[in-house]
């Protein structure tokens, strides 16, 4: 009983090492075609939700900062909500960014390594082999550059996962008899305290979008129903903004109580 | 059998790791006795070679070439002791001194912040914060070492086959997956694989020993013949044809030796 979230440099053999390791646990698959039920959920279109996860905010897309951040937790709203069912392969959600500290996610990093994923780019793209290495060099950058502005976190920093996988030179069936061996681990099964430290985030990433929907610069931390909001504000607006914050999140299924601590904006009162 | 390196940064555990891996496969364990081999056989002190491995060079250093000198020492000693592969290697930069054989498997051990310094505050016995600097001050100078010598990230996922974080999961797990990795065709010791290495122990030989003189000189070896890439100007010494009569003379395994001069480095040498 765990989860397990993969990802990977190359979404052809993500796909594939996903495949296989749902197929080999018995695991449902969490992917991107949870993205029209997340769309009709919060009343977006699909598209926008996939570009807020390919993209960083543009003015040349029509794709605010403010927008993309909404899509996104939408995206991690859902997400997490369906973790909660456990037993799940996830993957192409930025899941990995998002999924902190939860001791039952194993986090798998899956290198399509020099040789071989550069040879799948270069078929695919019909380019030479020198120029499928400067296309992915440049679509590591770009991914590392939206997954430091999208949640602080580097996407390419080993550290990161519990396992990284090369496939240079070790084979895919290989790679999946680690991955599924690795989750047997006692470390990786779903203890109390790790499905309460999922819920908490479940219930803080519910509430975030529901507030990113009508205001920007929201933090949410959550505890056993109890909900603390953090924003900014000027003086003259701190009052309103802590009422509607306490109204908004708590219409939300879960929340027990909300606290909200405002910053002064200084920029605000400036102005 | 392959040759496994395990890099780690300081107190990730990396040593536990390399001890039981080389235990259960009855590996070789090797790591300070390249710099003993390194420092006897080209008279140079073990202290000097250790902060040539460890240590970014300096801005002096940059110009008098003595990292690149050392450097090129420890990868000959390196090569001269892994050629008969079934090693493990847990010394500084194995991924990146052994680059170019194809049945080395590199590991990269990971270990959680807080966990490192906790190995560290038991074992010399300071307050975390001094700990915590220590570690980072470490990574830094690995980062800068790897950076200036190599152009890369030691942190880059790309340098390494397989990375293993030291957190949720035991030493235990972490050399349950290497051995496991070692056992996969990729990393086992073909004949063809077994005559790179050899070519390659010879290309690091030969670059000892001109290092000193000339230290932008690049080699490589194929089947025992060796070409010498080296800068225009180098080329009309006569130190360097009275060297390359003396490598000729006295090394063993060169079929035959050539001079390359102002042609650019090609990316396999040494």
């Amino acid at each position: 009983m765990s989860i397990i979230i993969i990802s990977s440099d190359v979404r052809e053999i993500e796909e594939m090492i996903v495949g296989k390791v749902a197929e080999e646990k018995g695991y449902g698959r969490l992917d991107r075609r949870i993205i029209n039920d997340v769309a009709a959920r919060h009343q977006v279109e699909p598209g926008r939700l996939i570009e807020a996860l390919e993209t960083t905010p543009s003015l040349f897309r029509k794709l605010s900062s403010r927008q993309w951040r909404y899509y996104l937790s939408c995206i991690e709203a859902d997400v997490l909500e369906r973790l909660l069912a456990d037993n799940l392969v996830c993957w192409g959600l930025a899941a990995h960014l998002y999924v902190t500290d939860i001791s039952h996610a194993m986090k798998i990093r899956v290198l399509a390594g020099k040789s071989s994923g550069l040879a799948k780019i270069a078929e695919e793209r019909g380019i030479s082999l020198q120029r499928a290495e400067t296309y992915r060099d440049d679509e590591m950058a770009r991914r590392k550059k939206w997954s430091l502005a999208a949640f602080n976190q580097d996407e390419t920093d080993l550290s990161r996962y519990d396992l990284v996988i090369s496939l240079d030179q070790i084979d895919p069936v290989e790679t999946v008899r680690t991955i599924t061996g690795a989750s047997e681990y006692r470390k990786f099964q779903v203890m109390t305290y790790s499905m309460k430290c999922l819920t908490d985030l479940a219930l803080a990433a519910k509430v975030h979008a529901v507030l990113l929907k009508s205001m920007a610069d929201v933090k949410v931390q959550a505890r056993d129903g109890s909900v603390v909001v953090s924003t900014r504000a000027s003086t003259r607006q701190k009052r309103k903004k802590t009422e509607t914050i306490k109204a908004l999140a708590g219409q939300v299924d879960g929340v027990g109580y909300v606290e909200v601590h405002v910053k002064k904006n200084f920029l605000k009162e400036t102005a | 059998m392959p040759i496994i390196t395990i890099s780690r940064g300081s107190s990730s555990m990396g040593k536990a790791v390399a001890e039981k891996v080389a235990a259960r496969l009855g590996y070789r364990l090797i790591s300070r006795e390249v710099l003993l081999d390194a420092s006897s056989r080209f008279n140079v002190s073990e202290m000097k070679l250790e902060k040539a491995i460890h240590d970014a060079p300096g801005i002096l250093e940059r110009y008098r070439h003595s990292k690149q000198s050392y450097v090129a020492y420890i990868r000959s000693a390196l090569m001269e002791r892994i050629v008969d592969d079934n090693v493990v290697y847990h010394g500084l930069a194995g991924h990146l001194l052994l680059k170019g054989i194809p049945h080395v498997l590199k590991v990269r051990i990971n270990a959680d912040m807080e966990r490192r310094i906790k190995i560290v505050m038991e074992r010399d016995g300071i307050p975390a914060e001094e700990a915590r600097l220590r570690i980072q001050e470490d990574d830094k100078q690995r980062r800068k070492w790897t950076h200036s010598l190599y152009d890369q990230d030691p942190w880059d996922s790309s340098l390494y086959d397989l990375s293993i974080c030291i957190d949720k999961l035991s030493v235990d797990n972490a050399v349950e997956f290497i051995c496991q990795a070692a056992e996969t065709d990729g990393f086992q010791a073909t004949e063809r694989n077994r005559n790179k290495a050899a070519d390659m122990a010879i290309a690091c030989r030969v670059k000892a020993a001109l290092v000193d003189d000339f230290p932008h000189v690049g080699v490589t070896c194929e089947y025992g013949n060796v070409l010498i890439y080296v800068r225009a100007k180098d080329s009309v010494a006569g130190k360097l044809t009275k060297k390359l009569n003396q490598i000729r003379e006295t090394m063993d395994g060169i079929h035959h030796l050539e001079t390359h001069a102002g042609v650019e480095l090609p990316p396999d040498a040494v």
